[in-house]
């Protein structure tokens, strides 16, 4: 298992957590600001926010990433890092997010 | 962690339940009564058949529910527990027995003394939720366009369960040196517009932005429709309280269609900066209650140019307050249900399960059909009973109102099923 590898997966387990109100998952929403693993150690670290630090669901999100990475290939312990700096925007939603909403791609995003 | 979390704020579960119960009750038992008597009502509002539907509306339906929304919101919002959740249950056991007696005797005009004590009692149990919730608002860091709303409006409802009060005894025992009906407008606008318009601004633009995922509205027009609904609240309390003086009427007038106008441009900002484009039944209940709050403002321009004791300001009236009660308030309320119970349902239900296996999302909890006949039924029910109010033409306002309570019935199935999923 590489570094590349397990923060891969773990990105890709990231979309299987959705957002209740939205049915988006948290990475599309661009809720994930960055995910490190440590070889090592098999500590896997996510720093991510909230749309809104009044978020009501937002405890259940959180255990909701903590269960979902739990089960990656390789990771014995996560930690989950929420801040609020910077702040979230709806500039960080993805292209695959912005389409899930309803809008066009893009034009930066096309390919 | 870095912080403690506005979620771990919320109150019980239970809590919430009981109040949307009541009101869902409520809802009911006011859409039967409105079936029953919607071939009789005409004639002046000051009678025990529409002083009865009014507070069974009000208290029966919209307030349990508004005032279980907000012990949801505001712990969540302002990132502040509620200051005593067994105040909070206090003010409910007192609540539900003082007002459903007073609603009977609401419904009878029966002016013995159970009249004035039990809206004493509903009143006292009020001033505890108020009190609880100011309480609580005041420990939050928060200082915010919505908080200064919420703020107020909780106590324009101090002030309207005050002056209900105080009626009540008036009708048992004459003391007031103002006419009965002069102090029952005022009652009427300082809390629908003061209370619920003021709470329905405020939270609207909170919930909008969080629920659209739009950010970045500028926030100048919702405090000039701040400004502006106090503004018109004082002067209509003030023309009411002076035997309806034109000029006050007029100026209070001119000032809440300026609120009214300034809310519905900063939603217009609000809705313009979304990112959720898809708009779901929720939604176009919310849209279609901004119209019946236009209609409001328009009945309300209608209402100081029509002669005071013509039939038509008699029908104009009860129009008045179909289009602000059931019709603006009434909906916003149901399509707030539509956001926030299966919220609720799948925050306590469907949680624990995110990350081990694939659950629905909170929208996905009820399929859009049966709201989407619900919206329908409603909405058509309340064109059928306006228009049937409007020309006196009592199948259309037994048609309607059995429309309405058609889609009271689907509203509480479609709760129910939310209710019963499990993950």
């Amino acid at each position: 298992m590489t570094k590349e590898n397990v923060e891969a997966a773990a990105r890709a387990a990231l979309e299987d957590v959705l957002d209740p109100e939205t049915g988006i998952s948290i990475a599309h929403l661009g809720l994930v600001y960055a995910v490190r693993y440590d070889v090592e150690t098999r500590f896997l670290c996510v720093v991510m926010t909230f749309t809104t630090p009044a978020c009501p669901a937002g405890e259940m999100i959180l255990e909701g990433v903590q269960r979902r990475l739990g089960r990656v290939d390789g990771v014995a312990f996560v930690d989950v890092d929420l801040v609020f700096e910077p702040r979230w925007t709806p500039a960080r939603i993805t292209a695959e997010g912005r389409a899930e909403l309803g809008w066009p791609p893009s034009p930066a995003a096309s390919p | 962690m870095s912080r403690t979390l506005a979620s771990q704020y919320a109150p019980s579960f239970s809590l919430i339940k009981a109040h949307f119960g009541a009101g869902l009750l409520g809802m009911i038992i006011f859409s039967v009564a409105l079936v029953l008597r919607a071939s009789v009502i005409h004639g002046h509002f000051f009678q025990p058949l529409l002083l009865g539907l009014v507070h069974l509306c009000v208290l029966g339906w919209l307030m349990p529910i508004t005032l279980g929304a907000l012990h949801q919101l505001v712990p969540v919002v302002f990132e502040v527990p509620v200051r005593s959740e067994r105040l909070a249950w206090a003010a409910f056991a007192l609540y539900v027995p003082a007002v459903t007696l007073f609603i009977t005797r609401m419904w009878t005009l029966e002016v013995d003394a159970l009249l004035p004590v039990s809206a004493t009692a509903a009143a006292l149990a009020v001033w505890l939720y108020a009190a609880n919730l100011v309480l609580t608002l005041v420990r939050s860091a928060q200082r915010s366009l919505t908080g200064a709303c919420v703020i107020t409006a909780l106590l324009y409802l101090v002030v309207a369960v005050t002056l209900g009060a105080m009626l009540a005894w008036h009708l048992f025992v004459p003391y007031l040196p103002i006419a009965h009906v002069a102090l029952l407008r005022a009652h009427a606008h300082v809390a629908g517009l003061g209370f619920f318009g003021l709470l329905i601004m405020g939270v609207a633009y909170r919930l909008l932005e969080m629920f659209l995922l739009s950010h970045g509205a500028p926030e100048r027009a919702g405090w000039w429709a701040f400004g502006a609904v106090n503004a018109a609240l004082t002067f209509l309390v003030a023309a009411f309280l002076r035997a309806a003086d034109p000029t006050l009427s007029a100026l209070g007038l001119a000032a809440g269609i300026a609120g009214i106008a300034a809310f519905l441009v900063q939603i217009g900002a609000i809705f313009q900066r979304r990112m959720q484009r898809y708009l779901d039944v929720a939604w176009l209940h919310i849209s279609v209650s901004f119209g019946y709050l236009a209609l409001t403002a328009l009945t309300g321009c209608l209402l100081v140019v029509v002669p005071v004791d013509s039939v038509a300001s008699a029908r104009l009236h009860v129009v008045y307050g179909l289009v602000a009660l059931p019709g603006f308030i009434g909906t916003i309320v149901v399509g707030q249900l539509y956001k926030i119970v299966p919220f609720l349902v799948w925050l306590h239900r469907f949680a624990p399960y995110v990350g081990l296996k694939t659950i629905p999302s909170a929208g996905q909890l009820l399929p859009e059909l049966p709201k989407r006949l619900q919206f329908v039924c409603m909405h058509l029910g309340m064109g059928l009973l306006l228009v049937g109010v409007a020309v006196d033409a009592p199948l259309w306002r037994v048609a309607g109102a059995s429309a309405m309570a058609v889609s009271a019935a689907m509203v509480v199935g479609s709760l129910g099923f939310i209710f019963a999923r499990k993950p």
